[in-house]
């Protein structure tokens, strides 16, 4: 007996030490783009590169307090917790329809949704630029929401229709005699038992609503501009060239958030998607 | 089971011709938001798309302008690049899903290992896919530079010599599927993480007692059942995986030559920078053809496999 | 009833007052005008903050709002901004190969003809260099005016050509001299056994500019892209051997260097590590002057047009962006006064002492420069211009410029990874450009 504590002892140490040495090899390359950032420019150009050196705040002070990273900063968390929420709550119902309502070709519909996330971009923006300028909805906060639900909701499908199928059956049945309509019953009942899963999806929808660009670029001109617009303008300067030193200390910028975000909900993150994860392909 | 239910929900109580209208229509209400804003969002630029693809575009009024034919899709089909950029796609695939999928499996099931800092490595695997794709994509260049990067640095100090790995006509895609890695393993650890903790512990269980090392329970009992969740990842993996292109373009430019040429980036060129609309157009189209047939071939490889 | 006129009388005031108060807002709103411009973000960001306010010191009725857009984006953008509906912007600024896309949209004024009324009587038009000038002409219209003149130039390290031992480049350097330095420039100078100064860092890699290097080599040596009848004439002996030349310069590069666009380019020349750089001229105050981004020093740093082929005695390759102003502008006469104020006499000496970005007008280049600094580059401009006018040595002026370099841009780049040798580089890239002519409708 004492054997086996003793040799589970050893595999947990021998995991947690693998575990940690791949994290950080993750990392590693996220750990330098912060480092670089702290750099002064001679040093981040050293031959060869350097282990140590003299932190400096030079390449953060050129955004501080210029008024447009700022507000674009705002523009990009108001999109990507809008777009988020929207997609989740509009993805999620179709998710349970999919997974626990009598749909005639349920499964054609959820391939078709899926589906929709291979259009390349380039082919739905510039149709899109066309629709919304006349109707006066370029540069405007909502358009951007709307758009990034386009993408996001096949996501949130696919993955919510796992979560619902996994959940459960005996909840909804007590609220449905109990007279609930199912509308009812989704929203008292099962949307907050899915609650967990759900706010995993939606970490995922707002990274990729973080990050996203094309339509950004191409359907805002000032009010609505996000973050990684002015990522584009930096690494495409055609006076100064990327400047490593600026381009690193506005991607840590842009890493940080989410990052907190990440580790405040990392709760929800594993125990969430499991049941999605679990039974997304089963039926 | 739902048509179960829907039977005993039938059978139990007084049917009623209304109840029985509302079960039909429910589950639309359900389904109706979400049919509704992709109709809205993607009919029009679908419809535009193919409209284009069989037009003579007019790019002084950026819009289609004559009946074409399919004279586009034939110029398409006869276009060496494009092709070449179909074989750098598939290239692409053939090297990156399969490799994200080993490593995110196998990492998963390590860092499913519970123990007191479990749960912060967990959270910390999200980092690499937050960076910004043209930040992600400037830092490998740095990262890669023969002439700062730290990546040569490293090989030269146990002893390698420096390789050329973005201007390297054979070593640029691989950088490319390297760097693809690095980005979107973590998806796949995540969510086969999610897969594992929630797996029934009994067969586990029962394997130890029958006296199973920890590679026997993996790929004998944990494995086969996490099948299915294996199969999901990869499904939304593909779908991501098909139209990437941000990283390589700011990394390599789709060169050197065309060596990391990817369909969705050469699309994207013919759009914007040479301006041929109805090109990309029919691009795209054939596209997504291509990738609804293989998303179709995936979802019945799946059902088989798990009948 | 006295209620009812009591009512009235009182909304008879109110009425009244109204129009008192929106007349007073109208009157005041016509004299204070905001114009909107279009602006490649390297840029916009130095014209918010140092050419608007001096702009609104002499008109501070004209308030400039500026919309930075990345540069791989801008064309589509403008393209888009022009075609789809009235305009939201009163200026754009555009680079070189894209005016004829925008032009030929019909979309643009003639700043010429359409704006003559309100043109500044001692506005000069005949002052411009004629090359620059030629940035913003399509057709025979003046659609836009030089902003930001920019030219392919050649820096030099004067600190490694000393070192090497060699003279540094001076008039009539040619190609053939650039050669001959090249091997002495990459040198060891640690004493390691590896060599860690080089000769050159220019455009190798993968990138619509990239061809700008054999186009000027190509140029400079009597070569031309097209006849008359857009028929490509680049697939010659000439064309050939420009391009074998273009590919050996990366013999003498860094590591890595046959993958340097912009960037690249850019940081190793800052940095110290190479002797001799072609790169856009836009570009020296970051490399010589800005202690913030370069390693360098004015003192350290020549600048000269690039080396001279067979038929003119240097070479160049232009890069104008220009700033043009949609026909369906809101307000044009107000744009048109903040670009013309840019462009004059005055506003170009501003801008070359303090943006950093140089003048198209003779009495400027040849006149005193407004910093030290200045002079080499005036004259190097001035060099630039008269090469540049003598070889024709600029991108295609079409439509589809762009189309055109991107096609280049590829064959290029499979040339210089050894992929196909240069005679089947510029084969494929005459095949292909003829089919993209041909299916746009260029030989109908």
């Amino acid at each position: 007996m004492a054997q086996t504590t003793l040799k589970q002892k050893l595999g947990t140490t021998a995991a947690a030490a693998a575990s940690v040495v791949l994290c950080a090899a993750f990392l590693l390359p996220v750990a330098w783009m912060v480092a670089t950032s702290l750099k002064s420019t001679s040093e981040i150009f050293a031959i060869p590169p350097t282990w140590s050196f003299e932190p400096t705040l030079e390449h953060y002070q050129r955004f501080a307090g210029q008024a447009r990273i700022v507000s674009r900063y705002i523009n990009t968390i108001i999109i990507a917790i809008g777009s988020s929420a929207l997609s989740v709550i509009v993805g999620s119902m179709c998710g349970y329809a999919l997974a626990r309502l009598r749909l005639r070709g349920a499964g054609v519909i959820a391939t078709l949704i899926l589906v929709s996330r291979a259009i390349p971009p380039i082919a739905l923006v510039v149709p899109m630029y066309l629709v919304f300028r006349p109707l006066g909805l370029l540069d405007k906060h909502i358009t951007l929401i709307i758009t990034y639900t386009s993408f996001l909701i096949p996501y949130v499908v696919w993955l919510s229709r796992g979560f619902f199928i996994a959940l459960p059956t005996a909840l909804e049945d007590a609220a449905l005699v109990d007279g609930c309509s199912r509308l009812g019953a989704y929203f008292r009942i099962i949307l907050p038992t899915a609650l967990p899963g759900l706010a995993a999806t939606m970490i995922f929808c707002i990274i990729l609503a973080w990050n996203e660009l094309l339509f950004a670029l191409i359907l805002t001109n000032r009010e609505a501009v996000t973050i990684p617009v002015s990522l584009a303008g930096l690494a495409a300067d055609t006076e100064q060239g990327a400047l490593w030193g600026p381009l690193t200390a506005i991607g840590t910028l842009t890493v940080l958030p989410i990052i907190v975000f990440a580790l405040f909900v990392q709760k929800y993150l594993v125990t969430g998607l499991a049941a999605g994860a679990t039974s997304g392909a089963t039926n | 089971m739902t048509r179960l239910e829907a039977l005993g929900g039938q059978t139990s109580k007084v049917t009623a011709p209304r109840r029985n209208l509302r079960r039909v229509f429910e589950p639309y209400v359900f389904i109706l938001p979400t049919v509704i804003i992709l109709i809205t969002l993607l009919i029009y630029p679908l419809f535009y798309t193919l409209q284009a693809s069989l037009s003579n575009f007019d790019t002084f009024t950026f819009s289609p302008a004559t009946f074409a034919g399919f004279r586009h899709y034939e110029r398409v089909l006869q276009d060496n690049n494009f092709w070449s950029s179909v074989r750098v796609t598939a290239a692409y695939l053939l090297a990156a899903l399969p490799l994200q999928l080993a490593l995110g499996v196998s990492i998963a099931f390590l860092i499913s290992v519970q123990w007191p800092g479990s749960k912060i490595v967990r959270a910390l695997f999200i980092i690499p896919m937050v960076v910004t794709p043209v930040v992600a994509g400037s830092m490998w260049k740095m990262l890669l530079d023969p002439l700062w990067g730290y990546v040569n640095y490293l090989l030269t100090l146990i002893g390698g010599k420096p390789v050329l790995w973005l201007a390297d006509t054979n070593l640029a895609l691989i950088s490319v599927v390297i760097i693809d890695t690095w980005r979107w393993t973590p998806f796949i650890i995540l969510i086969i993480l999610a897969g594992i903790v929630s797996l029934d512990p009994e067969p586990v269980e029962a394997a130890k007692v029958d006296g199973a090392n920890w590679l026997q329970r993996f790929v004998y009992v944990i494995l086969p059942m996490l099948r299915p969740v294996i199969l999901s990842a990869f499904l939304v993996r593909w779908l991501g995986a098909i139209k990437m292109f941000d990283i390589i373009y700011t990394a390599t430019g789709g060169g050197p030559g065309n060596a990391t040429e990817v369909i969705n980036m050469y699309i994207y060129d013919t759009a914007f920078r040479s301006l041929s609309f109805e090109r990309a157009s029919a691009m795209s189209v054939l596209m997504v053809l291509a990738a609804f047939a293989f998303t179709f071939l995936f979802i019945r490889f799946s059902h088989w496999v798990e009948r | 009833m006295f209620a009812s006129k009591s009512r009235r009388v009182f909304t008879i005031f109110v009425l009244t007052l109204i129009v008192a108060i929106s007349s007073v807002g109208l009157s005041s709103a016509q004299e204070q005008v905001t114009i909107y411009g279009m602006v490649n973000d390297a840029f916009a960001r130095i014209w918010l903050e140092n050419l608007v306010p001096a702009f609104n010191e002499k008109y501070p009725n004209i308030e400039v709002v500026i919309d930075p857009v990345p540069y791989g984006e801008l064309l589509p953008k403008q393209l888009l901004e022009l075609t789809s509906g009235a305009p939201s912007y009163d200026f754009i600024v555009t680079d070189d190969p894209w005016l004829p896309q925008l032009a030929a949209t019909g979309l643009l004024m003639d700043l010429k003809t359409d704006l003559a009324d309100v043109t500044d009587p001692d506005y000069n038009w005949d002052d411009f260099a004629p090359g620059a000038l030629a940035a913003g002409e399509w057709n025979g219209g003046q659609y836009s005016v030089p902003v930001r003149s920019n030219l392919l130039l050649m820096f030099y390290n004067r600190t490694l050509f000393e070192e090497a031992g060699l003279e540094e480049p001076g008039e009539g350097y040619s190609w053939d001299d650039l050669a001959a330095d090249l091997p002495q420039l990459v040198r060891d100078t640690d004493g390691d056994g590896t060599d860690d100064v080089w000769g050159i860092a220019t455009y190798f890699g993968r990138d619509p500019l990239t061809p700008t290097i054999w186009q000027a080599i190509f140029n400079s040596n009597g070569g031309q892209l097209f006849d008359a009848e857009l028929n490509p004439t680049f697939n010659t002996p000439e064309g050939i051997e420009a391009l074998q030349y273009h590919i050996d310069l990366a013999q003498y590069g860094p590591p890595g260097v046959s993958a340097y666009t912009f960037t690249d380019t850019l940081e190793a020349f800052r940095q110290g590590r190479v002797a001799v750089m072609f790169n856009w001229g836009s570009v020296y105050h970051g490399v010589a002057i800005n202690p913030e981004t370069t390693s360098l020093t004015a003192e350290q740093v020549g600048v000269a047009p690039l080396p001279g082929g067979s038929a003119v005695d240097s070479s160049s390759h232009r890069g104008i962006w220009t700033a043009a102003i949609p026909r369906e502008a809101a307000n044009p006469e107000a744009a048109w006064t903040f670009i013309q104020w840019m462009t004059s006499q005055e506003g170009e000496v501003f801008t070359s002492a303090t943006v950093g970005q140089f003048p198209a007008r003779i009495s400027t280049l040849t006149g005193e420069a407004p910093q030290d600094w200045l002079v080499d580059v005036f004259a190097a401009i001035n060099a630039g211009y008269d090469a540049i006018g003598q070889g024709d040595m600029w991108r295609p002026r079409l439509p589809d410029s762009d189309g055109v370099q991107q096609i280049l841009a590829l064959h290029h780049s499979r040339a210089m990874t050894g992929d196909v040798t240069p005679e089947q580089a510029l084969a494929d890239a005459e095949a292909e450009i003829i089919e993209f002519l041909t299916d746009k409708g260029y030989y109908d």
